[in-house]
């Protein structure tokens, strides 16, 4: 009886503990104005350039500041001002790890010059995410940008149709020893098929207007025979293109190139240029965040992702679509 | 018997009324809690959908009501141009001189600049005609001329309207060479007067800061949004148009555009969407709100929290309220019950104290009054036995003296015959002390001493009686001389050990009497050198019934049972016996004599 009444007794207890329990987990929970409030991660994302001119950066920026908004993450910019000033950029890389980001999204200046500063970031266990160009290192989490071997075949197929056996090709490179320029240039050449032999020189303006403007006249001065140019970047389409006008050789040399922005598309308007390939910058961005959220989510990356790429001509210019990829909707 | 229902089985499981009440309580609170709160929460959530549904409606037509508002307050401001002589006058007029053209176009780039100048949500003011003139913002823009602006569909939805008025859907604003920029356009046919057709177009475009902020204002909860369709489903303003455009994002425009109702709730994976839609008349653009139906139950959410801490709250209560409660409703029968088991102990001076009115209480009264009758029936019971006592022991006064006292007295005649004068005078002074010892005190009682006394006078005759036969010892500690040891208990003992042991002895038997403290008790021993006994008498001695006891009506089980009654069970007589070399009697007495008892008694 005696044994009962302690069981009894016992139970009870055990069920006002848990009751207690129950009420004390209750009470918590509301009193917490929003439980499912997740961190807020901090992201450092440091672009070739913030050069505010650029399109091309622009939108990425754009696109990586949408994901983080999209997304409940703060971003932080930071970067050069001219994108082939690599020193600065790895300095920048140095000052952001200061900060202790979350994760680090960078668009590499230089296939191999930064890679020792990337080393360190991953080293101190910064997630890193690599956008728009490569390192020769296999060491960030995830690599998001535009598939531009791809990209340039795509071009170099195009561009092949625009010249006969006579005439020659001059390239008009960005940053020599960036991966994108590598990888576009030897795209170009694949896509070119036989024609690639008739390209006669390759210049690197380091993605600087003034240079490739004054590199393509020496170019187009010194070899006349040159029918057809190919930009690798922004800063060399639009660099080299204004040397074609100055020149009167408009419509003459055929252009091609890459990237896009409102003066680069008028120009594809006023003939020009006979094709543009453009990235998709702002998704680049986005899925840079989104791959950078995901990591830190403790899903899994992609390693490798392609944002995307469209060969924009004259004709479908102004398909709805393209004019959606064309201009950023973003900033306004 | 009947068969116990249920409800019986079911409280017969609990072995307390207090648990029994408890679990009932609880149990019937956890019931009426839960029926109370899927009924709240049945109606909790159906109001916050239909309320909702209703808060969403009311927004997104009051976002419809302003954009209407909006794009009229537009066309109005192009209606001033548009109506004004200025414009067509510059653009239709063959005939103006240069200098009147001037003029004309500074009025209108005046027009212009105040339109411009009082709204920041307008990129481009322009007036186009078919002719090729036009005239544009400031007058320093220009066409870009890489585009047929008449084959542009806002041109043409203008001109082939009835009204000659068009609103476009989002486009890039790629006419104009400064400009690309992303507009809806505001466009108005001109009517060239001279003609009477439509020859020109008078157009705004507008940005997206003041749809937006119409849009943004009106917030639906944390993550709802308001979205704009134009009529054939594509996005006019989208607060995530440049992630839809990227095609990073998308919507469920398909199911809007055709849905009739003027809601919709469609799964997406997990959570659902909840879209409200409105269109408007004027421009044909549907104002879409959407709300992620996770966020407005949240409330919902925080209310089942509400009701499960309150319904917690309320359990603990009330079990802690129906444990005081049941406690105090049980308590008299927990201490009924706790009596009653003091009674079956045998304490029957147990009282309950009665504190209510109600069952139990009367309960307790009847305890009461049977326990205190079963008193008053054992204290007569304990008396009886006092009076039978009593009466036994005068018996026993009354018994031992005929038989006894004619051979005492037969000796004594057969002494006097034989001249033996100084033994008759000692065995008849013995007689007289042993007489008067046992009739003149009525008590039941004597000091220890006394008791020896007696038996000693009893053993002075014996021992003439018996000659050389009989040798007597007495020794009695000093200590327990004035023990008070009940009358009559020796003797019979000693009576015993002569008639049972010496007498069947061929020589002289012997025997000796001791009293003497032992391990805090009174040890009277009674020991004789006779035939002793084997185990079978031993085990049968205080058989009352025994033959040979009832020869003078006075045995060792009579005495037995006095001393157990009188002292209780562990004082008594025990018996020691070596067949052929003697017996033992040990009597057991306290050496207080019992006082506490006797006290009781009386």
């Amino acid at each position: 009886m005696k044994k009962w009444m302690s069981k009894n007794h016992k139970i009870g207890i055990l069920m006002t503990v848990a009751l207690t329990f129950v009420v004390v987990c209750l009470g918590v929970r509301l009193a917490r104005n929003d439980p499912d409030e997740a961190e807020t991660y901090h992201l450092i994302f440091i672009p070739k350039t913030i050069d505010p001119a650029n399109g091309f950066w622009t939108a990425l920026i754009d696109g990586a500041k949408l994901g983080a908004e999209e997304m409940g993450a703060e971003i932080e910019v930071m970067g050069a001002g001219a994108e082939e000033d690599v020193e600065e950029q790895i300095e920048i890389i140095r000052q952001s790890m200061e900060k202790e980001p979350d994760a680090l999204l960078v668009a590499p200046g230089d296939y191999s010059e930064v890679s020792d500063v990337l080393q360190e970031v991953v080293d101190a266990g910064i997630p890193l995410i690599l956008l728009d160009s490569v390192i020769d290192r296999d060491i960030a989490v995830s690599e998001i940008g535009t598939d531009n071997y791809r990209a340039g075949k795509e071009l170099g197929e195009y561009a092949a149709t625009l010249i006969d056996g006579e005439g020659e090709i001059g390239i008009v490179s960005h940053v020599k020893g960036s991966s994108t320029a590598m990888e576009r240039s030897n795209g170009i050449c694949d896509g070119m098929g036989e024609a690639s032999h008739q390209i006669r020189s390759i210049v690197y303006c380091n993605s600087s207007y003034e240079k490739a403007y004054e590199l393509t006249k020496d170019m187009l001065n010194r070899y006349p025979q040159i029918s057809l140019l190919v930009a690798t970047n922004e800063y060399g389409a639009i660099g080299a293109a204004r040397a074609v006008n100055d020149l009167g050789l408009a419509g003459k040399v055929k252009m091609v190139g890459f990237d896009s922005s409102v003066e680069e598309i008028q120009l594809l308007e006023m003939g020009v240029f006979q094709a543009i390939i453009i990235q998709k910058p702002v998704n680049m961005g986005y899925l840079g965040v989104e791959q950078a959220i995901h990591v830190l989510n403790g899903k899994k990356a992609e390693p490798k992702l392609d944002s995307g790429s469209k060969l924009i001509t004259k004709e479908n210019l102004y398909e709805d679509e393209n004019q959606r990829l064309l201009y950023p909707f973003s900033g306004q | 018997m009947k068969k116990p229902n249920l409800i019986t089985r079911m409280f017969g499981k609990f072995k307390s009324i207090q648990s029994t009440m408890l679990v009932s309580f609880s149990a019937l609170m956890v019931l009426a809690m839960l029926v109370f709160m899927v009924i709240a929460m049945r109606y909790t959530s159906g109001t916050i959908y239909e309320n909702s549904i209703n808060y969403m409606s009311q927004i997104i037509q009051q976002v419809n009501y302003d954009i209407d508002t909006y794009i009229e307050y537009m066309e109005n401001i192009s209606s001033v141009i548009a109506k004004s002589s200025d414009v067509p006058r510059y653009l239709f007029d063959q005939n103006q001189t240069e200098a009147e053209r001037e003029a004309e176009k500074e009025r209108i780039l005046t027009q212009f600049q105040t339109i411009m100048e009082s709204r920041d949500d307008i990129y481009n003011v322009a007036a186009v005609a078919k002719n090729g003139r036009y005239i544009i913002n400031q007058g320093d823009d220009e066409l870009t001329g890489y585009v047929d602006i008449e084959s542009l569909d806002w041109y043409q939805a203008a001109m082939e309207s009835k009204s000659g008025i068009a609103v476009s859907s989002s486009h890039v604003q790629n006419a104009i060479q400064s400009s690309y920029k992303w507009v809806i356009t505001l466009s108005r046919a001109l009517v060239n007067n001279q003609t009477g057709e439509r020859e020109g177009l008078f157009f705004v475009d507008l940005n997206y800061s003041a749809i937006s902020d119409l849009c943004n204002n009106n917030s639906i909860e944390e993550k709802g949004y308001i979205f704009v369709l134009d009529a054939e489903g594509n996005i006019v303003y989208h607060p995530k148009q440049q992630l839809m455009y990227g095609g990073l994002k998308t919507e469920n425009i398909d199911a809007i555009m055709e849905c009739r109702e003027d809601s919709l709730i469609i799964d997406e994976g997990g959570d659902s969407k909840l879209y409200t839609m409105s269109k408007s008349k004027r421009t044909g653009w549907t104002v879409v709100g959407a709300a992620y139906t996770s966020e407005l139950l949240k409330n919902n959410e925080q209310a089942q929290m509400w009701y499960l801490l309150v319904a917690s709250i309320l359990l603990l209560a009330v079990i802690g309220i129906s444990s005081i409660i049941s406690r105090e409703i049980t308590k008299p029968i927990r201490s009924l019950r706790d009596s009653m088991r003091k009674v079956q102990n045998g304490q029957f001076g147990t009282h309950v104290e009665v504190i209510t009115e109600n069952e139990i209480g009367s309960l307790g009264r009847s305890f009461n009054l049977m326990t205190s009758e079963i008193q008053a029936l054992m204290e007569q019971n304990v008396y009886e036995q006092k009076q039978k006592r009593k009466s036994e022991l005068k018996a026993l006064q009354a018994q031992i003296n005929p038989h006894f006292l004619y051979n005492t007295l037969d000796s004594i005649i057969w002494m006097s015959e034989a001249g033996e004068n100084d033994e008759v005078v000692e065995m008849t002074s013995a007689l007289a002390r042993l007489l008067r010892q046992s009739i003149s005190n009525d008590k039941e009682e004597v000091e220890l001493e006394k008791e020896i006394e007696y038996v000693k006078n009893y053993l002075t005759i014996q021992k003439m009686r018996y000659k050389d036969k009989l040798e007597f010892f007495i020794y009695v500690d000093p200590r327990v001389a004035h023990v008070p040891i009940i009358k009559l208990v020796l003797q019979p003992l000693v009576e015993n050990a002569i008639y049972h042991g010496i007498k069947y002895k061929e020589t002289k038997g012997n025997l000796k009497i001791y009293a003497r403290p032992v391990d805090g008790r009174v040890e009277i021993v009674v020991a004789d050198d006779g035939i002793g006994m084997d185990e079978d008498v031993m085990e049968h001695i205080f058989d009352e019934h025994r033959k040979e006891q009832k020869r003078n009506g006075v045995g060792v089980p009579n005495v037995q049972k006095r001393l157990k009654l009188q002292y209780g069970s562990e004082y008594g007589i025990r018996y020691e016996s070596v067949k052929g070399a003697g017996t033992k009697a040990v009597i057991t007495i306290p050496v207080d004599g019992g006082r506490t008892d006797e006290k009781m008694d009386e």
